[in-house]
């Protein structure tokens, strides 16, 4: 049989990785690589000692059934501080009208001698709106950023009457590995409100964040948000005008990285009216503009799902294709911050059902990691320029 | 570090929401079981049945050489729910009209139906996705979808298919209805 059934994909029954369809890989700084993955309607990490081959400590954290937000493009996240404090995020619905919350378990070490402790998950927010799509990273100073879609100006906006499309882009940040959060606050309304957010950080540690913006009510195109040195969010910047006129969810969110010299890369996805497809942009001058839109991938074999991985001043990006037989995962990569690419070619490839990409950088490496359904979970370590 | 999880296996987490986990596969495996009982060609009625990998070709067969409207429609996307009532009324005003409904999360069947039964679409053919579309399964009902909802298909007799992205605009759906000179049931 050439493929599988839809029935076939959901038969795998459990809350193991060999089920799993969302999977996030993190480093720790002894060289061991950590997972956090949805199945079964549980979120679970589990260790690594040999790069992917074997894991140990395999461990429920949290268990929701059917009120476990785990599509592919509202994955776990995992932190992992140079201390081996660990953050695990994630969303859950809380009731029948598909309101959700964000929750966050931590671990005071994951080094601990009989196995990480992680806490009973709790909310990661006071405000009781409903929350998606958490996304968090430590920055090189060990702060926790988080960051995720939020519906409070959107509930205040229909008390007093009024209607705001999607949702609000809501940050925090946690100076005790997340323990406890300060400056809970929206930095921008008008978010997609059903695409995930990207995360990376400038040469001054603050974040720079892509998302799905909603421009004009209803142009649902991309815009970074950079951070001043306070830690307050500064006014959101237009990647592209691509015009992409949808009142839906795409489902598709960006990447986005920083490398060295400051340059900020983003990727993204539009069926806009000025283009379609996956699109490539990088700002020289901290998001003010943003180089015009290089198309990426072909175009017949819906490009999507970029992750970008910047390792000093070159930057890799990865992205999922589809031939209608097979999945395929290519790759670009640039030695001089995105001024020139290599052509693109296949790092990965599948018959059956496959997670988005995410590249990791451990030491000098790069690696693709990758969960597919024939396969299982892989680590393939990518050429070196 | 009373509140902490050591080496847990899933057996050992027990917490209230185990149950809605448990019953959401029972439902599933049950769905399937019934699934596979019935005769494929059976004619959808007032309950949501999960798509196989050969449920939407046959439910194009079951409509060729007829106009069918397919709308596409997800559980946990924000403008498919408030649109959804929208659907109910249409389908009130053209009660002839061709009308399946696939809805395309990964969410438990019974909120799929009390959702539609909100909506004022229990009677209309439905179904179920029972796990998130990958690639190939959302190739099998329309080959250029990237997988953004909601989505409708207006699949004319002859086969050629008028695409609206996003929340659907009434009077565009009942023009093209009146091209087709309303196909029958």
């Amino acid at each position: 049989m050439q493929h599988h059934t839809e029935a076939e994909s959901s038969s795998c029954i459990g809350t193991g990785l060999e089920c799993a369809t969302a999977v996030t890989p993190a480093f720790d700084a002894h060289n061991n690589l950590w997972l956090a993955w949805v199945a079964g309607g549980a979120v679970s990490v589990a260790r690594s000692t040999d790069l992917g081959r074997k894991f140990e400590h395999a461990t429920v954290i949290g268990s929701y059934g059917a009120l476990m937000d785990g599509g592919a493009d509202a994955k776990p996240q995992l932190a992992i501080d140079v201390r081996g404090r660990a953050v695990l995020a994630y969303g859950v619905f809380k009731d029948k009208a598909y309101n959700a919350e964000v929750l966050i378990s931590t671990s005071a070490s994951i080094w601990a001698k009989d196995g990480p402790a992680f806490t009973v998950p709790r909310s990661l927010s006071l405000d009781p709106a409903s929350q998606r799509f958490p996304t968090l990273a430590f920055n090189p100073d060990g702060r926790l950023f988080a960051t995720w879609l939020d519906k409070r100006t959107v509930a205040l906006a229909r008390q007093n009457g009024q209607t705001q499309a999607g949702a609000a882009l809501a940050y925090a940040w946690s100076d005790d590995a997340g323990k406890t959060f300060i400056a809970d606050t929206v930095a921008e309304d008008n978010t997609c409100e059903c695409c995930r957010l990207a995360l990376a950080f400038d040469p001054k540690h603050q974040p720079v964040i892509a998302y799905r913006a909603i421009f004009s009510g209803h142009e649902r195109d991309h815009a970074v948000i950079r951070f001043g040195e306070t830690g307050r969010a500064l006014p959101a910047q237009r990647v592209a005008e691509d015009h992409w006129v949808i009142d839906g969810c795409p489902h598709h969110g960006p990447s986005v990285a920083v490398t060295t010299d400051g340059t900020i890369h983003a990727a993204w996805f539009t069926e806009g009216s000025a283009r379609q497809g996956l699109f490539y942009a990088r700002s020289t001058d901290h998001g003010q503009r943003f180089s015009e839109p290089k198309g990426i991938g072909t175009i017949a074999q819906q490009p999507g799902r970029a992750s970008l991985l910047a390792m000093g001043d070159s930057i890799r990006l990865a992205w999922k294709e589809f031939d209608g037989k097979r999945v395929l995962i290519k790759e670009q990569l640039s030695t001089d911050a995105g001024r020139h690419w290599s052509i693109e070619r296949i790092i990965g490839e599948t018959h059956h059902a496959a997670d988005h990409p995410v590249l990791i950088a451990h030491g000098r490496e790069a690696y693709l990691s990758w969960m597919t359904h024939d396969e299982g979970y892989q680590l393939i370590k990518l050429q070196t320029p | 570090m009373d509140d902490a999880r050591r080496g847990l296996s899933t057996d050992q987490i027990a917490d209230t929401m185990n149950t809605s986990s448990f019953v959401r596969i029972w439902s599933l495996s049950l769905s399937i079981l019934l699934g596979a009982a019935l005769p494929s060609s059976v004619q959808a009625g007032s309950s949501t049945r999960l798509l196989e990998s050969d449920s939407f070709g046959q439910v194009r067969i079951r409509y060729a050489h007829k106009p069918l409207i397919v709308h596409i429609w997800g559980l946990t996307c924000g403008p498919c729910l408030e649109e959804l009532p929208r659907w109910g009324e249409f389908e009130k005003l053209h009660p002839d009209m061709n009308l399946v409904l696939i809805q395309a999360d990964d969410a438990p069947i019974d909120a799929v139906r009390s959702a539609l039964d909100h909506a004022a679409l229990g009677s209309v053919e439905s179904w179920s996705v029972p796990s998130e579309l990958d690639e190939f399964s959302r190739a099998r009902i329309d080959p250029s979808w990237n997988g953004e909802m909601p989505r409708t298909l207006l699949i004319a007799a002859d086969g050629s298919v008028t695409t609206v992205r996003g929340v659907a605009d009434p009077v565009q759906i009942a023009r093209w209805l009146t091209l087709q000179s309303v196909g029958t049931k």
